[in-house]
């Protein structure tokens, strides 16, 4: 048996956004084995949402889980406080919803991709990228107000209207991204040396994402479409925006990539089709009614399924409020993929699997 | 070589998430990116605490992240500059209060720019990196004074150096 050595990457690393250790134990250069340790960043938000805030300002709280996806974190909570409170939301505000929740998720995937530029070495790709990502963010902040906290759901709807004039400046920025999109995505298949990185690195093959309960992206790189757009449609009408569920085949951080790509296009058709179909409505439902009983909200976030369990008991204060975040479901698959790559490539998986520790520790 | 002078035109910037939400961090990655693009200021991004002048820090200090960022702060080389960005680095934020978190970085290592915003704009943390190396330049001022103070202090009168010594032991030696 030839000589084993540990590296340990992180907590605080370039290649990292956030506190993540992982310490690899390798053999001739090839990971055998991968310890992860997530909780860096425990903050004890849970405990927090049930006795220091009154349930309508826990819809901010939660958002500050996580920037990159504080509008999927907010709107669930919404969601699953709307289904303790019995209301039921106007149709224009579960539009304005789903319109943020695919803006976020353009940024957010455009981050995360290159992200994975740049930790295979890409600069060029990784400043291509960020430089198109930037209009993703300015039609947020003049959606919502803010660049990254959007405090856009609240308890009962959405606290903004979409001006018809921000509706159109969407759709143009939207037609100048596309040729944009468009060579990054050229980029991303055809550039060799990108693929001597990415293709075959951090397989995860379709049974270990059943045996491992893999979520989002990861999963359906692999070929197993879970999508909770795909497979609830009380809460928002995802089918009537015209959503439909990507998938690739090979499991490896190229295929992470594609579909990332993909989703963009998907997310692009809603956000079209969002605008120009915009229904009117009032924008919030009032109610004096107090949370009461047990509920639970999925939510496809950026990064795969959301899940929110709410318990109430007739007064301000929630009861038990529990948040279990994509990456939490992907750790398991993360330790998986490591094996059997080389050690040089470790940064470029991390990055494709695009993990959000602050959602994670909470 | 006048190393100050370099110093003074591109500072070296660590990174350091002590348990925010992430809405700073990608702020300061997005500084990063070509359209706030602070490289043109010489300032790049390291993972080297031992090479870096300026330490961004964003987040409540969780009480996991407290012993790491005391520690990377040990490793930095004087002169440098702490800036905490965002509310939650500076004052705890939201999560003030929260059996986690201690509420805010300054309780813990000194701060000397405090950017405010949840999330900070990038244009705010560029203005705080700028007035962060004003007061790097005065850092290095006072590092390099008190050396010279010391040396001044030495009554040049009374010493016996070299020369004195070699005249000294001239006549002896002859
Ligand atoms: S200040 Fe706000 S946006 Fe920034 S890390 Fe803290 S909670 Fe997140």
């Amino acid at each position: 048996m030839a000589k084993q050595y540990e590296i340990p990457i992180g907590a605080q690393h370039i290649s990292l956004l956030e506190p993540l250790h992982f310490k690899f134990t390798t053999e001739n250069e090839k990971i055998v084995n991968t310890e992860a340790n997530v909780f860096y960043v425990h903050r004890g938000i849970e405990q927090a949402c049930v006795t220091k805030f009154k349930f309508r300002q826990v819809s901010f709280v939660v958002g500050r889980v996580c920037g990159l996806c504080s509008i999927s974190h907010s709107t669930a909570y919404s969601q699953v406080a709307e289904k303790l409170l019995k209301i039921d939301i106007p149709i224009r505000a579960k539009y304005l919803r789903m319109l943020v929740i695919e803006l976020d998720r353009i940024h957010s995937h455009l981050l995360c991709l290159s992200h994975v530029a740049e930790n295979s070495g890409f600069e060029a790709l990784f400043m291509k990228t960020m430089q198109y990502r930037e209009f993703s963010m300015e039609l947020l902040e003049a959606v919502c107000g803010n660049r990254i906290q959007y405090d856009f759901a609240i308890v009962g709807g959405v606290s903004r209207d979409l001006k018809p004039e921000v509706g159109q400046t969407i759709l143009k920025r939207l037609k100048t991204f596309m040729p944009q999109l468009e060579e990054i995505v050229d980029i991303f298949k055809t550039n060799w040396t990108l693929s001597l990185k990415n293709k075959g690195a951090g397989i995860i093959n379709k049974e270990m994402v059943y045996r491992l309960n893999a979520v989002g992206p990861f999963a359906r790189a692999a070929g197993v479409p879970i999508d909770v757009r795909n497979e609830t449609e009380d809460l928002l009408p995802w089918k009537e925006v015209g959503f439909e569920v990507v998938t690739e085949t090979s499991g490896d951080v190229y295929a992470r990539n594609l579909v990332r790509l993909k989703e963009l296009y998907v997310s692009i058709r809603i956000i079209e089709n969002i605008i120009n179909g915009l229904p009117e409505s009032a924008l919030i439902t009032e109610t004096k009614a107090f949370p009461e009983g047990e509920a639970t909200v999925r939510l496809e976030a950026p990064r795969g399924e959301l899940f929110y369990y709410a318990k109430g008991n007739k007064t301000q204060v929630l009861e038990r409020l529990k948040i279990k975040a994509p990456t939490f479901s992907n750790v398991a698959a993360m330790r998986a993929a490591f094996e059997g790559n080389e050690y040089a490539s470790a940064p470029a998986i991390i990055a494709s699997y695009d993990p959000c520790l602050s959602c994670t520790a909470r | 070589m006048k190393l100050a002078s370099y110093r003074k035109k591109s500072p070296w910037i660590l990174h350091y998430n002590a348990g925010g939400c992430n809405g700073c961090d990608i702020e300061i990655l997005a500084c990063l990116g070509p359209k706030y693009d602070i490289e043109r200021f010489g300032m790049i991004n390291t993972g080297n605490p031992k090479q870096s002048d300026i330490l961004l820090v964003t987040g409540p200090v969780t009480k996991r992240s407290r012993e790491r960022l005391v520690e990377i702060y040990a490793q930095m080389p004087e002169p440098k500059v702490v800036i905490s960005c965002g509310a939650c680095a500076s004052t705890g934020g939201v999560f003030r209060g929260m059996y986690n978190c201690e509420g805010g970085i300054d309780q813990y290592i000194p701060v000397d720019v405090y950017v405010c915003g949840c999330g900070t704009r990038p244009e705010q943390i560029i203005d705080g990196v700028v007035q962060a190396l004003g007061i790097l330049e005065k850092k290095t001022k006072e590092l390099e004074e008190s050396v010279r103070l010391k040396k001044e202090a030495v009554n040049e009168g009374k010493q016996l150096n070299r020369r004195n010594i070699a005249d000294e032991i001239k006549p002896l030696l002859s």
